[in-house]
């Protein structure tokens, strides 16, 4: 089942078009830098684009940054909150049920395919970004070895690259927390877009909730907590406390939402 | 299974999930017997102990002082996260987090770089005889040691142990005897050990919530590896020097004044004769600097941009919780400020004004 | 093998809050028939469909499909049956051949040798052997019907269970289809074939459960159900003389009017000679049987989709 739900997502059109639309805005902010050389002022914008005018290896990072907060999430909610309503509306569902396909192992696979939706949709556009970093940003004429960390110090090519691959793992990991929220919220609705719409409701509403002093006591438990914590990688030392918390934290939302998904599941009438 | 058993099931590993990082606060602390004077001494000498850590600092002061002084805004009125490697009072660092970058502060031996990532500059001063706060202060232990400089005995007592970072740490409360602070207390719980502040809570007023909360979320009270406070940075990172730390120190250095001895009964704390004055000890503490005059009308405009204001023949008085600001309006603009009572500030103004010599260039 | 159940019911129950959409149905189709699951909409047929699949589970009540308890035996059992509800229903974007090669795929321990021969046999057997790689979204409502039931054949299933499956065809489409039921019947399949049309179950069915209101009102063996009524359906040119002829024969004459005659009498041939001898001529004579209409509305309410307000004026007539 997990490879029918594979070649379902690589076969869909949809993908690809969100997929490229996800890649558009940091390449195009990448040529709009590269173009007028005008970076952020330090301290605004996105972590590391104040950085990529001077080293364009650092462009994967900044568009990570760019598609974290918001496209990729609502990329994430849009298919993983398809992925039992939107069977269930087209009316293929029963006709999967009754191949017979577990509705565990289909929730499985729906969970795996948003996954790898997720890893495409972040190895995509970590390698355009390195492309347009490599090729349009930076100052060349410097010619230095290895990257700068956040706190001032020399990272070496393969530091460099070891905890890039640390830091897309890491958001791969928010995004899966993401995606078993939806697909809960896919059991639950009747509509695709009902459920799309929820899970984008309970990250936005949760980055809204972090910015106020009065959620102090549930802040450690919202589920965008933790996410731009990938920048602690890139400290020198690197920064454990809050990567751990997060890596915690969305294991924890995956394996609460993805146990709701399957109690409401499991035994659910399927009418449409 | 039912679904009642599943939801029942979902519902346990979720109150699991939530209880489990709460359970480590419910290991009590160990009692200790030591004294609250023994307690205070060894806050006050722990300047030398090593340790490294994760300190978080809240503040509920929010001075509205204009762009000159943000960096002091902040440092009293935002969160901050830090790291901190201690190896001594000579060398140190002290590394505030921000979301996307960090600002350092490496010292060693009489010089202090500040980095700032996303400026990519690192700039190295001179350590100065007077400067306004920074980060480096507000770290538990030098908290502990500025809050307790010049305490008595009689002063403190003793609190129940909390567990501070996994230290089972005493507390010791402060309350100031001086009628001049605006400090109504402070509490502390001390690293039994070394006497190093673990976390310290000011309280100003009649209220029950702490102004200033600085305590350690991760402590160790082992010396940090030599690299960790060593200045390695990359040659990507801009190198500066600077011959003065912030605006305190250019004027203490530069302006052609020298203050008083004394003001408001608090005698001046630097033997030097420059043109800033820090007075008093510590928690009733306070500091005149003398500002140029567009300086002075920049803070005075953001001073009277607070409804709580208050604009008098003799200047703008403006009072934000346990912190007053006065900026003098007659013949030279000095600004003073401190955790003081109102009256004590305007006698010190009264006694600035009145007591500031002209500096002779070559004096 | 023929004997067996197929599919049995006992005390099948679903509420839908405090809707009953099926009250107490007790199902019995045995291994071979065709069985055809007649209803008005919303008579409970699609739900009970639908239990029977694991799709909707049951408030009370036991399912038997090929012997084993549903759900419980879903994993073993639906293997074996291939089925239409409600309608086809296929990935739009992909074509029909991708959909039944996926749906091939989903199966459990679905062996990827042979899959494209299934797939194509499949095709082949719903007639749509020759169509080309255009999404679904672009099949015609008989092309995805057709597609739909060769999902539901791509495992060659002991039991077919269909709901609606003409929906949609033309005329030489139902043909179609009826002959290829009629013949996968042949080779052993049981059908079971839920539809609100009666004509269709007519024509195709050996067995027949009547739904009513989520009740089953009627289960019998077709042909039981069309058993002679005891008259006979006469035609003749000269009606006044026929029945004034039977009249004196003391055969009642139950319905008549200028051409026909509906007499009640246990032999049709020796009513035709006794009236030939008589010199009337006879032009039609046929055995009357109860048609499948007059069962259903004999045994239902009326439709399901109609709710009638009670009447406050016939009782006031009254």
């Amino acid at each position: 089942m997990i490879r029918v739900e594979l070649s379902k997502l690589l076969r869909s059109r949809r993908t690809w078009t969100t997929v490229l639309l996800i890649d558009a805005l940091p390449t195009l902010v990448g040529v709009l830098l590269a173009v007028t050389d005008l970076g952020p002022r330090p301290g605004e914008g996105p972590a590391f684009l104040s950085a990529v005018l001077t080293d364009g290896t650092l462009f994967p990072l900044a568009a990570l940054a760019i598609v974290l907060p918001l496209f990729l999430p609502i990329a994430v909610s849009v298919t993983a909150g398809e992925a039992i309503a939107g069977e269930a509306a087209a009316g293929t569902l029963r006709y999967v049920l009754v191949r017979p396909v577990g509705r565990l192992r289909l929730l499985v696979a729906k969970l795996v395919a948003a996954m790898a939706f997720v890893v495409l949709t972040v190895l995509v556009v970590a390698a355009t970004a390195y492309v347009v970093g490599v090729t349009l940003l930076g100052d060349q004429s410097v010619q230095v070895v290895g990257s700068t960390s956040v706190s001032g110090t020399s990272l070496s090519t393969p530091e460099l690259v070891g905890r890039t691959f640390l830091a897309l793992g890491y958001a791969m990991l928010c995004m899966l927390g993401v995606a078993a929220i939806a697909l809960f919220l896919s059991t639950v609705a009747s509509s695709s877009l009902g459920a799309a719409l929820g899970t984008m409701s309970i990250f936005v509403g949760s980055s809204l909730l972090l910015t106020l002093d009065a959620s102090e006591a549930i802040r450690d438990y919202l589920p965008t907590r933790y996410w731009l914590a990938f920048v602690d990688l890139f400290r020198d030392p690197i920064l454990w406390r809050d990567l751990q918390a997060g890596v915690i934290l969305q294991g924890t939302y995956v394996a609460v939402f993805f146990a709701a998904a399957w109690a409401n599941f499991a035994t659910k009438d399927v009418t449409e | 299974m039912t679904p009642l058993r599943r939801w029942s099931l979902v519902a346990l590993v979720a109150a699991l999930v939530i209880l489990a990082p709460l359970l480590p606060r419910l290991l009590p602390a160990s009692a200790s017997d030591v004294t609250a004077a023994e307690l205070l001494s060894r806050v006050q000498t722990s300047g030398e102990r090593a340790y490294s850590g994760y300190v978080e600092t809240d503040g509920a002061v929010q001075l509205a002082v204009g762009d000159d002084f943000s960096d002091l805004a902040e440092l009293f009125g935002d969160r901050m996260r830090l790291r901190v490697w201690w190896q001594d009072e000579d060398a140190w660092r002290v590394n505030r987090l921000l979301l996307s970058g960090e600002e350092d502060l490496v010292h060693d031996g009489e010089r202090t770089t500040s980095y700032d990532y996303e400026r990519a500059r690192a700039v190295t001063s001179r350590d100065p005889e007077i400067r306004l706060p920074r980060t480096s202060d507000l770290v538990p232990p030098s908290m502990g040691r500025i809050t307790t400089d010049g305490a008595g005995a009689e002063e403190v007592s003793r609190l129940p142990a909390r567990r501070i970072a996994g230290v089972s740490a005493p507390g010791l409360r402060l309350e100031p005897t001086s009628e001049q602070t605006t400090i109504d207390h402070v509490d502390l719980w001390v690293d039994e050990d070394t006497g190093l502040a673990l976390r310290v809570e000011v309280y100003a007023g009649a209220s029950s919530t702490p102004v200033l909360t600085t305590a350690f979320r991760e402590f160790s009270a082992a010396a940090p590896e030599p690299a960790q406070v060593a200045d390695t940075w990359s040659g990507q990172v801009e190198r500066d020097f600077d011959d003065t730390v912030d605006l305190a120190d250019a004027a203490n250095q530069y302006a052609p004044f020298r203050v008083p001895r004394r003001v408001a009964g608090l005698e001046r704390r630097t033997a030097g004769n420059g043109a800033v004055g820090v007075y008093g000890t510590g928690v009733t503490r306070l500091i005149a600097v003398p500002l140029r005059e567009g300086d002075a009308d920049d803070l005075r405009e953001s001073l009277l941009g607070s409804p709580a204001a208050v604009a008098t023949d003799a200047g703008t008085l403006l009072a934000v919780g346990p912190v007053s600001v006065f900026l003098t309006s007659e013949g030279f603009s000095y600004v003073l400020a401190g955790t003081v009572t109102d009256e004590t500030l305007l006698r010190a103004a009264e006694d600035i004004v009145a007591g500031v010599r002209l500096r002779g260039r070559f004096e | 093998m023929s004997g067996d159940t197929a599919i049995r019911t006992q005390g099948l129950t679903k509420y839908f809050g405090r809707f009953e959409a099926v009250s107490d149905l007790s199902l019995d189709v045995r291994e071979g028939d065709v069985y055809g699951f007649l209803g008005a909409n919303g008579s409970g047929k699609t739900t009970t469909v639908r239990m029977l699949l694991g799709l909707v589970l049951a408030t009370s009540g036991e399912i038997e499909v090929l012997g084993r308890p549903m759900p419980r035996s879903g994993r073993e059992v639906l293997p074996h049956v291939g089925s239409m509800i409600e309608g086809p229903a296929a990935y739009a974007h992909l074509s029909g051949r991708a959909n039944l090669t996926l749906f091939d795929a989903m199966a459990p321990r679905s062996r990827r040798t042979g899959r494209k021969d299934r797939v194509e046999e499949t095709l082949d057997r719903v007639g749509l052997g020759g169509v080309d790689e255009r999404p679904v979204k672009n099949y015609s409502l008989g092309m995805r019907q057709r597609l739909g039931l060769a999902a539901a054949l791509l495992r060659r299933p002991r039991l077919l269970v269909l709901d609606e499956p003409t929906n949609g065809l033309d005329p030489q489409g139902i043909r179609d289809i009826r002959a290829l039921l009629l013949e996968l019947n042949a080779d052993g399949t049981t059908i079971f074939v839920s539809s609100h049309l009666l004509t269709e179950i007519e024509q195709l069915c050996t067995r027949v459960g009547v739904l009513d209101r989520g009740r089953m009102v009627v289960q019998e063996q077709l042909a039981v159900l069309r058993a002679p009524t005891g008259r006979i359906l006469l035609g003749t040119p000269e009606p006044g003389a026929a029945l004034a002829h039977l009249d004196r024969l003391g055969r009642s004459v139950e319905q008549h009017d200028d051409r026909r005659l509906a007499v009640r009498a246990p032999d049709a041939a020796q009513l035709n000679a006794e009236l030939v001898r008589a010199g009337i001529g006879v032009d039609e004579l046929s055995v009357e049987r109860r048609s499948l209409e007059d069962v259903v509305l004999a045994a239902t309410s009326g439709g399901n989709d109609t709710f009638a307000r009670p009447s406050r004026d016939v009782q006031d007539a009254s």
